[in-house]
């Protein structure tokens, strides 16, 4: 039988399918991900009603969201910027180990009130991770070096340096176990009161804010912007790509080492190796869903921050390896650029028509 | 010292014959035009195949294969995303690599603290008994596993196929300017996927090798980044199959300097002036977590020396690389 397959370009996007592709693309990523739970022979719906519904109508479950949506909007937005200056930063994980490291050692080793000393470790952990993201930055604004490898690598290189630490010159408590001692009372976020979630929350939402007003109403934020479009038309206008790709760099690593201490200070309380469960990976699909808007990166942090809850729920209760929410966030994103093409193109398919004599090799 | 060398040599071969798989891989993939940042995660899905075939059939070259063809399950997603659908290759490998490792720790979760009897070393038929007598590197290039043998045999036979074949000039031509090798009838989408799912099936392979044959075993995320450190290995070798075989034999030195450093002892002599400044500075250079970090350095290291060396002509990448080849349909 001959299938032919035509493909058109859509004049414009019809009202469904521009809203109902996020929708659509987690619905087809949960639906695929129900397979691998069949596998491990664990009953699909159970399995998702106890991670969405039972997490989200318990006090407990949401605070808990609340709680994990703290770090991966961070390394979110630290995706997200220099996403929109056309950079990738696959990195965030190690620029939030570093903002880890930096904003404990400070808690540690200062000794200063409450009022001062919290903001002193963010800010030791925006420098730490501004500095380590900057170096990918560098390399790429001024030899263009493929900024994808050495924002990885990096990783790599981040993550052994804290593990090194916890078991030497950081290491702290009875020296049993790798891990820093435990942070001061005065370096522990306080939790915000009635919702019992740590102030790190707060920090969150004002880096989205943030970023909101950076990128709509700067001179910065446009050229970031007019430089992510189209690079060439930024260089012609006068705009410096080497300043605009080091600057997204800079803040965007800044926003995950905040990430690190936040993560250290208002949950784990020491520093401790292996304490990110791939946050700063979590972030590209979060920045890739919500590559629209800072809100948008709010809102795909949050989704995820369901799917960790959910997903350790599920851990618990099925003996289902919580690596699952890994799969279904890469599912989602590998749906979601197929949603992409099924927005810019109509397919077309008939079946059983003899295909046009064409030249050899139409594929 | 000898003693040493030939085992700090052996140790370099047998870690390099990773990056010659995933590299050689990547360097078809690449000079048909499509960039493939999922290495990583298909070189996690071969070798959790392969492992889990071998530990229930017991036949190692059966896992050998099915690590291969996993490999290439995962290319066909990228190829079809990429080459089909016209998606975003940096996109698409990135994801393919999260999945990779998603569903390796997933299913893996099983498989963590099985034991496997992998491939044995072996010496080559007739001549393999001389050659192994060869002082210093004889036992280091003459006695080891066979994918070490079929790795090396692979990067001349890859050389001749993209230079020397009819089929490989039209992989590049594919991958330079994909509008005049589709004017002189090459099918240019054929092309593109027969190159991403080579590349797919020798990352399985640089996969299944780590698994069946390097450390035999499977651990969470085994491939520490070696897939990325082979996409960059192909920058360094300028998409040439010789040279990625220099960059590989550079990076499995520093995985076998790593995992043979305890023996060496470099402090000064505690009266030696500045004594005291150097040999902390040399204990934390050659403490093993510290050093485990040195192929990651070396790699931005090397990416940065070889870039600011070539403008981008003379780095000679694919000029099509990255992008999507549309027919005009009319």
């Amino acid at each position: 039988m001959n299938v032919s397959v035509e493909l058109s370009a859509r004049k414009d996007v019809p009202r469904w399918l521009a809203v109902g592709t996020p929708v659509f693309t987690v619905l087809g990523a949960l639906a695929l991900s129900a397979v691998a739970l069949v596998a491990l022979s664990v009953d699909p719906i159970a399995a998702y009603n106890t991670m969405f519904v039972e997490t989200l109508t318990d006090p407990f479950g949401l605070r808990q969201t609340a709680t994990r949506t703290v770090p991966l909007v961070l390394t979110g937005l630290a995706v997200y910027l220099p996403l929109r200056a056309g950079l990738w930063n696959v990195g965030a994980e190690g620029q939030l180990y570093m903002g880890a490291i930096a904003g404990t050692w400070i808690g540690l080793n200062v000794s200063l009130p409450m009022v001062a000393l919290i903001p002193l470790a963010v800010l030791g952990a925006a420098v730490a991770g501004g500095l380590w993201a900057g170096i990918p930055g560098y390399l790429k604004a001024k030899w263009d070096v493929n900024e994808i490898i050495t924002t990885l690598l990096l990783t790599f290189v981040a993550t052994q340096i804290a593990s090194y630490l916890v078991r030497g010159p950081m290491q702290g408590g009875s020296g049993n176990f790798p891990g820093s001692d435990l942070l001061p009372d005065a370096a522990q976020f306080p939790a915000i009161p009635l919702l019992d979630v740590h102030a790190g929350f707060l920090v969150g939402l004002l880096a989205v804010a943030a970023t909101a007003v950076l990128l709509a109403r700067t001179r910065a934020g446009f050229e970031v912007t007019f430089v992510g479009s189209n690079p060439l038309a930024g260089v012609q206008a006068g705009m410096s790509t080497f300043r605009v790709y080091l600057f997204v760099f800079l803040v965007g690593g800044a926003f995950a080492g905040i990430a690190g201490f936040n993560e250290i200070s208002g949950v784990q309380e020491r520093l401790i190796p292996e304490f990110s469960p791939g946050y700063g990976f979590t972030a590209i699909p979060i920045a890739l869903l919500g590559r629209n808007g800072a809100v948008r990166v709010l809102l795909a942090a949050a989704f995820f921050a369901l799917l960790f809850v959910g997903g350790s729920k599920l851990e618990v209760a099925y003996g289902v390896p919580a690596a699952l929410v890994d799969v279904i966030q890469a599912l989602v994103i590998l749906f979601l650029i197929t949603a992409e093409f099924v927005k810019r193109y109509r397919v077309d398919v008939e079946l059983g028509r003899e295909p046009a004599a064409g030249p050899a090799g139409e594929a | 010292m000898v003693g040493f060398t030939a085992g700090l040599l052996d140790a370099a071969v047998r870690a390099s014959t990773v990056f010659i798989f995933a590299a050689l891989g990547e360097i078809i993939s690449e000079r048909g035009g499509v960039l493939n940042l999922g290495v990583e995660g298909m070189m996690l899905v071969g070798a959790l195949g392969g492992f889990a075939t071998t530990a229930v059939t017991g036949n190692y070259w059966l896992g050998f294969l099915v690590g291969m063809a996993l490999g290439t399950l995962l290319a066909l997603v990228h190829a079809f995303l990429c080459i089909t659908l016209k998606s975003s290759q940096v996109i698409s490998g990135i994801m393919l690599t999260l999945l990779g490792t998603g569903l390796t720790t997933f299913f893996g979760a099983a498989w963590v603290d099985r034991s496997i009897d992998g491939f044995p070393q072996m010496t080559l038929p007739l001549v393999g008994q001389y050659l192994v007598e060869i002082p210093i590197v004889g036992e280091a290039l003459f006695r080891s596993t066979a994918p070490d043998f079929i790795a090396l045999a692979l990067v001349p036979i890859v050389w001749w196929f993209l230079f020397r074949t009819n089929l490989g000039l039209e992989v590049i031509a594919v991958g330079e300017d994909p509008e005049t090798a589709d004017t002189m009838g090459v099918d240019v989408f054929k092309m593109r996927y027969l190159c991403v799912l080579l590349g797919g099936a020798f990352a399985g392979a640089a996969g299944a090798h780590l698994s069946l044959a390097f450390s035999q075993l499977w651990a969470t995320g085994m491939t520490a980044g070696r897939g990325w450190i082979a996409v960059a290995l192909v920058i360094f070798a300028q998409w040439r199959p010789e040279r990625a075989l220099v960059g590989a034999y550079i990076f499995g030195l520093l995985d076998a300097l790593q995992l043979r450093s305890q023996g060496i002892d470099l402090a000064l002599d505690a009266a030696t002036p500045l004594a005291g400044v150097v040999n902390p500075v040399l204990e934390l250079l050659m403490h093993p977590t510290i050093m485990s970090t040195y192929p990651y350095l070396a790699t931005i290291l090397v990416l940065v020396v070889t870039v600011v060396r070539f403008d981008e002509a003379g780095l000679g990448a694919p000029s099509a690389l990255l992008e999507p080849y549309s027919r005009e349909t009319d």
